[in-house]
């Protein structure tokens, strides 16, 4: 099989599966009356497109769809695509306008994008996916009424275009440019930027009387002057944050402040726990108060209690000044972020269960995980509920049903794949090719880690029997790389082939969307990352926007795999299952990389790195992570970043669960 | 002597997943070999000095992961680059018919200002395994495709073993630095690359 046909067949199977993963949408979106003129519209600019039922779907739930204009504008004989989203659309419970302005797409300039990818399938709708030479790309536009040849041809009509040679369905923008002569164009851009004096350094943004001004574009803050004089009024909800936080000088927001009341109106609140563990050697945490506004270089001389050259070297003292931490990061986590609590025992855990062996109150069960992690004996019993395999409200008796219907049904599945034969196998491409990959990277999984050591390993091959098996059981998602490394701790807990196999499920079940072909999950989460550094740090945000490094690219292999490559083995399992409980935060990882992000940021800017110097420095923090420092931090960032972090989140990130079915795993989780 | 002169050299190393570019890169910088490498996931890159004539050059070798589900992270790792090196496997015919691909792919997320004469490289990796008896391509059709591809130098080499791995990288970094030059008005006539020259397939051609 030639590549060009094999990488045709892949594209086919990712538009099945991304039809397959909008059923359920019977009911269209509402014709939306309340069409107001775009606000974002420029003095000066040239309508040359208008496209209206654009929909962005943040979720694969119907009512969450956003509807919305697509445009073109020309200005200055450079071309501009806009997409808001329609006012009014109250019917939708879930989505706040916050919710939906994240979205907003105001006025990117096409020398900005780098390629458009057309999917047209033949069930479900058209839609493009545009990446920006950043790397960043934006949700999915679908076009509920069609049309995407005609938008695709009024681009052509202004940019030039190029179909990709490699794939039909990709469109490259501008692709006759040199480096040259896009390192010239975008210095004739005024980039200059002030650097972070904390203060934002925003440039407004283009709109006029707009409330929807959510900056969506990472990379887009160049195209200010081309739009001549700007309003200052803009309505950057990030950027007020930023401001606001900095002039609280007691980081307390409202909503971080709502957030604690919630917490110490709970049963286990801060006050008991406090109580119950404060004889514990936990406050290994740092204990320095001090201020780095004034204490610049200094941050990291007190970032992990492990005295690691990677945090704790001095930048050498020729560099820039660092822009203070508008948190005030130090602080901050002695003021919110829990001690760890020991892991909780097995005695512990069966207080949490009723005679028939429910979790009474699984929000309780959570939280206390959340707070201490567990045992390890214990997490077998323990992980099936965290992912969502067991409910929580089955007894002793549905479990171990659940357990032996499953056992026969891994079996079936598995027998799928083992019952092809060699003949079979010659006119199997697929099956051969996912063979292939999956053999090759087990042996790579972990083999320093005594369960997997050694030659003829038996934990080796069972490892390959899930993977392959799961590959024929989700067809569509297949194989790839980085699942071995989520397989590898489930099944050194679990030890056992069918247990781990259809926890392995609960977990692709959420993380899944991280390994989709056009990685769109991926994408999705580094956006929300941008956006919660952007929160969280405006001035480091504004440095990774200066220095090229709003991709994001850095924290990739972070959120590909949870960190499963940055701790050591026990230490990942005490932060899945921290990040499992989804006690604060379906996202706390993201939270953990800003964390992690923030106790560098001194470092990360005294040095200037550029994108592979940080790329570098990230990689080799591989090992010198403190966990729980790490956890409280993300705890404390999660806590006051509070709904304006979980608005910077667009519903439906991984790993979510697609709401409508979360009967799999209560989401009564109403602290944020 | 002018003191402007680049002395980072970046270099790309591309093939499937599996070939061994890991591998590779870790037996010329660290001059080991280990099957307990992990499948690389997202980017990480070496860095290597290396001497020509008395000027030093820091060689970058960027290495990425090679399912195709990641290939578009490349735009951030690509740019820049001063060679390419391409990497199969010789057993496997599979990761042979990719290298079109892999190409393309890179000269389109690359956008080199150059790309007729950007220079790549191939390597055919594990030339040890079964001691070469399950080989599926013959390094005929390797040299055939080189040759329709404007002569890219050709290495056969052991990951595993170490051959031939220290002759391919110094042609990839004499190719680098060739194609850095350019912008550079500095060209050595002569390169110091070691000792050896015996090389076991076609060798380096520039
Ligand atoms: N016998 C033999 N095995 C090799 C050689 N080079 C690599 N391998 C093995 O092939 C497998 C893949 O090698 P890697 O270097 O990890 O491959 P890679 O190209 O980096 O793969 P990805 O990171 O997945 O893109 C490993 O199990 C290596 O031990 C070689 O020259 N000979
Ligand atoms: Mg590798």
């Amino acid at each position: 099989m030639s590549m060009e046909a094999s990488e045709l067949q892949d594209l086919s199977d990712d538009a099945d599966y991304a039809a397959s993963q909008q059923q359920g949408s019977a009911s269209m979106m509402r014709c939306d009356s309340e069409k107001r003129s775009s606000s974002s519209e420029h003095e000066g600019a040239e309508l040359i497109y208008l496209k209206d039922n654009v929909a962005i779907h943040p979720t694969q739930f119907a009512s969450e769809r956003i509807s919305g204009r697509l445009k073109l504008t020309k200005q200055d004989s450079t071309l501009y695509l806009s997409w808001t989203p329609y006012k009014g659309q109250t019917s939708n419970a879930k989505l706040s306008e916050k919710d939906r302005s994240l979205y907003t797409i105001t006025a990117v300039p096409f020398t900005e994008v780098r390629s458009i990818r057309r999917h047209t399938p033949a069930l479900g709708w058209q839609y493009v996916i545009v990446v920006l030479s950043s790397g960043l790309a934006f949700p999915p536009l679908y076009f509920y009424n069609g049309g995407v040849r005609e938008f695709l041809a009024m681009v052509k009509q202004h940019v030039f275009l190029a179909r990709s040679s490699e794939d039909a369905n990709v469109f490259l923008v501008n692709d006759f440019q040199s480096p040259l002569q896009r390192t010239l164009s975008s210095l004739a851009l005024p980039s200059s930027l002030p650097v972070a004096s904390g203060q934002s350094s925003y440039p407004s943004d283009g709109g006029s009387s707009s409330e929807n001004q959510g900056r969506t574009s990472a990379g887009a803050d160049n195209r200010v002057s081309q739009y001549g004089v700007r309003k200052q009024k803009s309505h950057d909800p990030t950027r007020d944050l930023s401001i606001h936080l900095l002039e609280k000088f007691s980081l307390v927001t409202k909503f971080a402040r709502e957030t604690t009341t919630q917490l110490f109106s709970e049963n286990n609140g801060f006050g008991s726990v406090d109580k119950r563990w404060n004889n514990q050697p936990v406050h290994n945490y740092p204990e320095k108060l001090s201020n780095i506004a004034e204490e610049k270089h200094h941050e990291s001389s007190h970032s992990y209690p492990e005295k690691e050259p990677l945090y704790d070297e001095e930048p050498p003292i020729d560099l820039v000044d660092v822009p203070a931490d508008p948190l005030e990061f130090n602080k901050l986590s002695l003021v919110w972020g829990k001690p760890r609590q020991p892991p909780m025992g097995h005695k512990e855990f069966t207080a949490f269960l009723d005679s028939e062996g429910r979790v009474v109150e699984s929000k309780a069960l959570r939280e206390r995980v959340f707070y201490g992690g567990i045992e390890h004996q214990l997490r077998r019993e323990v992980w099936p509920f965290l992912l969502g395999y067991y409910a929580f409200d089955s007894t002793y008796a549905e479990r171990e049903y659940l357990r032996a219907v499953k056992k026969m049904e891994y079996a079936t599945l598995k027998q799928q794949w083992q019952s092809i034969s060699p003949e079979q196998a010659k006119r199997f491409t697929k099956y051969r090719e996912r063979k292939g990959l999956i053999d090759k990277d087990v042996v790579r999984t972990d083999r320093a880690f005594e369960y997997y050591e050694g030659d003829d390993n038996l934990n080796v091959n069972i490892m390959r029997d899930i993977l392959l098996t799961y590959s024929f059981y989700n067809f569509d998602l297949g194989y790839c790389q980085g699942m071995s490394d989520y397989l590898s701790p489930i099944m050194f807990v679990m030890e056992d082939e069918s247990e781990s196999f259809w926890c392995f499920v609960a977990l692709m079940e959420r993380v899944g969307p991280n390994f989709n072909r056009d990685q769109n999950g991926m994408h999705t989460q580094l956006f929300a990352l941008s956006k919660l550094v952007e929160l969280l740090d405006g001035p480091l945000h504004n440095y990774f926007k200066q220095n090229d490094c709003l991709n994001y690219f850095f924290c990739f292999r972070w959120i590909l795999i949870q960190f499963k490559r940055e701790f050591e083995y026990e230490k990942t399992m005490q932060l899945w299952e921290v990040l499992w409980t989804h006690y604060l935060s379906e996202h706390l990882h993201l939270y953990v990389c800003v964390a992690i992000l923030k106790r560098c940021r001194s470092k990360i800017m005294g040095e200037q790195m550029d994108f592979d110097t940080l790329l570098k420095f990230i990689n080799e923090l591989s090992g010198h992570i403190d966990l729980d420092s790490t956890v409280r931090d993300a705890e404390a960032l999660c806590i006051c970043a509070g709904e304006n972090g979980a608005a910077s989140i667009p519903p439906g990130t991984p790993p979510s669960l697609p709401l409508d079915d979360g009967i799999l795993y209560p989401q009564d989780d109403d602290v944020l | 002597m002018p003191s402007r002169r680049r002395t980072l050299l970046k270099v790309i190393i591309l093939g499937d997943s599996g070939v061994g570019k890991t591998s590779l890169m870790n037996q010329y910088v660290n001059k080991k070999f280990s099957n307990q490498y992990k499948a690389t996931i997202g980017a990480d890159f070496l860095t290597k000095e290396v001497q020509f004539e008395d000027r030093l050059f820091t060689l970058q070798i960027w290495d990425t992961a090679g399912q195709e589900r990641f290939q578009s992270l490349g735009v951030a790792f690509y740019r820049g680059a001063d060679c390419c090196v391409l990497v199969y496997d010789v057993n496997s015919m599979k990761s042979f018919d990719n290298l079109n691909n892999w190409r393309e792919e890179f000269l389109i997320q690359a956008s080199p200002s150059d790309p007729e004469n950007f220079p790549f490289v191939l390597i055919g990796n594990k030339v040890d395994v079964d001691g070469g008896n399950s080989r599926v391509v013959s390094e005929k059709k390797a040299k055939a495709w080189c040759a329709s591809k404007g002569n890219i130098p050709y290495f056969e080499t052991s990951a595993k073993e170490g051959t031939n791995v220290e002759e391919a990288f110094q042609c990839i970094a004499k190719n680098a630095l060739k194609s850095g030059e350019e912008e550079e008005l500095y060209l050595p006539d002569t390169i110091d690359v070691g000792t050896s020259n015996q090389q076991r397939s076609t060798g380096c051609e520039c």
